[in-house]
């Protein structure tokens, strides 16, 4: 296996380099270089069926918009009964391996419904949230809270009980809220903006 | 009678100088909104888990009782938010809200639900805990939890759709719409 | 070192590296959240200063 070529600690040294490339990234001229190559995809989004159902048909548009708010209602869910149990506030009684696993499968479905009805959102608007900075936020949220849930968190809470530091798994569990509330609170910000 | 009734509160609460205030504040109002949004997520997000033990498609190995018990109070607060919130946007635009075509069913709806949610409750605790550990709840639960479901879907449904303007009064050349949405002035006012 | 006692030591570094790797991570979400909204909130304080004094 390739990556084990870094040593025993190849998923530190990769959420490390992971982060200092995203930060390098953001600070860096590249962003505007990679912003400005991007406008002919944004461009093309609104040419899309997606786009033109989107632009041309609000009672479709609304629809899905409502859609989107019932997968954020699931995902919301799964996200707080999973980590109010790791932080001890929900369900205590209850095995905690049960609690997040089960959770986790309501919240993959959760965020597929959310990235399917959100694909189909931005073609309708794909000009109008190229420029704003919001929703680029909101991705990397998204694409950091994806990555951190499935790379990062899962392999720890999949882990029998003690094995992992409590203490740990509680800043795992803070963190989760943060991005994912994030994710959400600077999608809602986009329909004010532009 | 209870139309212009409703519209007059309206008028008064659009003269206030809160409610000016709030639809004129930007970031207040986006504030207010996005709560009223974001508590979905407590809301409804611990509602669907319940209800979804219910129907057998969520967390089926814990017991069902459990489950509603343990989530029904931040079930709750979320709610309570919702409702603060959901009051502050409709003083904030009082008179097109009042002849919203879709507050209003949305409203019937949330009455009806409030039945329903009261109904299940009691179904709940009579029907024991014999069933706690079987992945599906009993029909007579099954069909509230399933009630309960679409009838949340259609109300997140409505609030969306308030803010489109597509049957406002001023637009509709339906009678039946501007019955149902009470119209007797348009919608430009707030 | 027996297979087992290999086994063992390579299972716990494992443990370490995902318990190290979700550290950072979490941390940056951490660090990025207080700094993404303590920003926005100092910008509304900032716009709110310049219309009412």
């Amino acid at each position: 296996m390739p990556a084990s070529l870094l040593g025993p600690y190849t998923r530190t040294i990769l959420v490390a380099a992971v982060l200092a490339a995203t930060l390098a990234f953001a600070l860096s001229g590249a962003r505007v270089e990679v912003h400005t190559s991007l406008l002919p995809v944004f461009e093309w989004m609104e040419t899309t069926w997606f786009g033109y159902i989107g632009k041309t048909w609000g009672a479709a548009f609304a629809t899905v918009e409502a859609v989107h708010l019932l997968g954020l209602a699931l995902l919301g869910g799964s996200v707080l009964v999973a980590e109010g149990r790791l932080l001890g506030v929900f369900l205590t009684d209850t095995d905690q391996g049960v609690i997040t696993a089960r959770c986790n499968r309501t919240f993959n479905i959760a965020l597929a419904t959310l990235v399917a009805t959100g694909v189909f959102m931005a073609c309708g608007v794909a000009l109008k949230i190229y420029y704003l900075p919001v929703y680029w936020y909101k991705m990397l949220a998204l694409g950091g809270g994806a990555s951190f849930h499935y790379l990062v968190r899962q392999p720890l809470v999949e882990r029998g009980p003690g094995e992992v530091n409590p203490w740990l798994l509680k800043l795992i569990a803070v963190a989760s809220i943060m991005v994912w509330f994030t994710v959400a609170a600077t999608g809602r910000w986009i329909g004010f903006s532009g | 009678m209870l139309n212009e009734f409703i519209y007059n509160i309206a008028v008064w609460l659009d003269e206030t100088r809160w409610s000016t205030m709030l639809h004129e504040s930007y970031y207040m109002y986006n504030w207010v909104e996005s709560t009223h949004v974001l508590t979905l997520m407590i809301s409804l997000g611990m509602l669907f888990l319940i209800e979804l033990r219910m129907l057998g498609l969520a967390l089926t190995d814990v017991p069902a009782s459990r489950i509603a018990q343990r989530l029904n109070l931040p079930m709750l607060v979320g709610f309570s938010l919702m409702i603060i919130t959901g009051i502050l946007l409709v003083y904030a635009v009082p008179v097109r809200s009042a002849q919203s075509v879709w507050l209003r069913i949305k409203m019937v709806l949330m009455a009806g639900l409030l039945i329903n949610a009261i109904l299940f409750h009691k179904k709940l605790k009579a029907a024991g805990t014999d069933w706690d550990d079987k992945p599906r709840a009993p029909r007579n639960l099954r069909i509230g939890a399933m009630l309960s479901f679409g009838g949340w879907a259609i109300v997140v449904m409505c609030g969306r759709f308030i803010a489109y303007d597509w049957f406002d009064c001023q637009y509709t050349d339906s009678e039946f719409i501007a019955f149902v949405a009470g119209c007797l002035d348009d919608q430009t006012r707030f | 070192m027996s297979e087992r006692e290999q086994g063992e030591a390579r299972e716990k570094s494992k443990l370490i590296d995902e318990q190290l790797a979700a550290l950072i991570a979490g941390g940056s979400v951490a660090v990025f959240f207080i700094w993404y909204w303590s920003g926005q909130i100092q910008s509304v304080i900032e716009l709110l200063r310049l219309a009412y004094g």
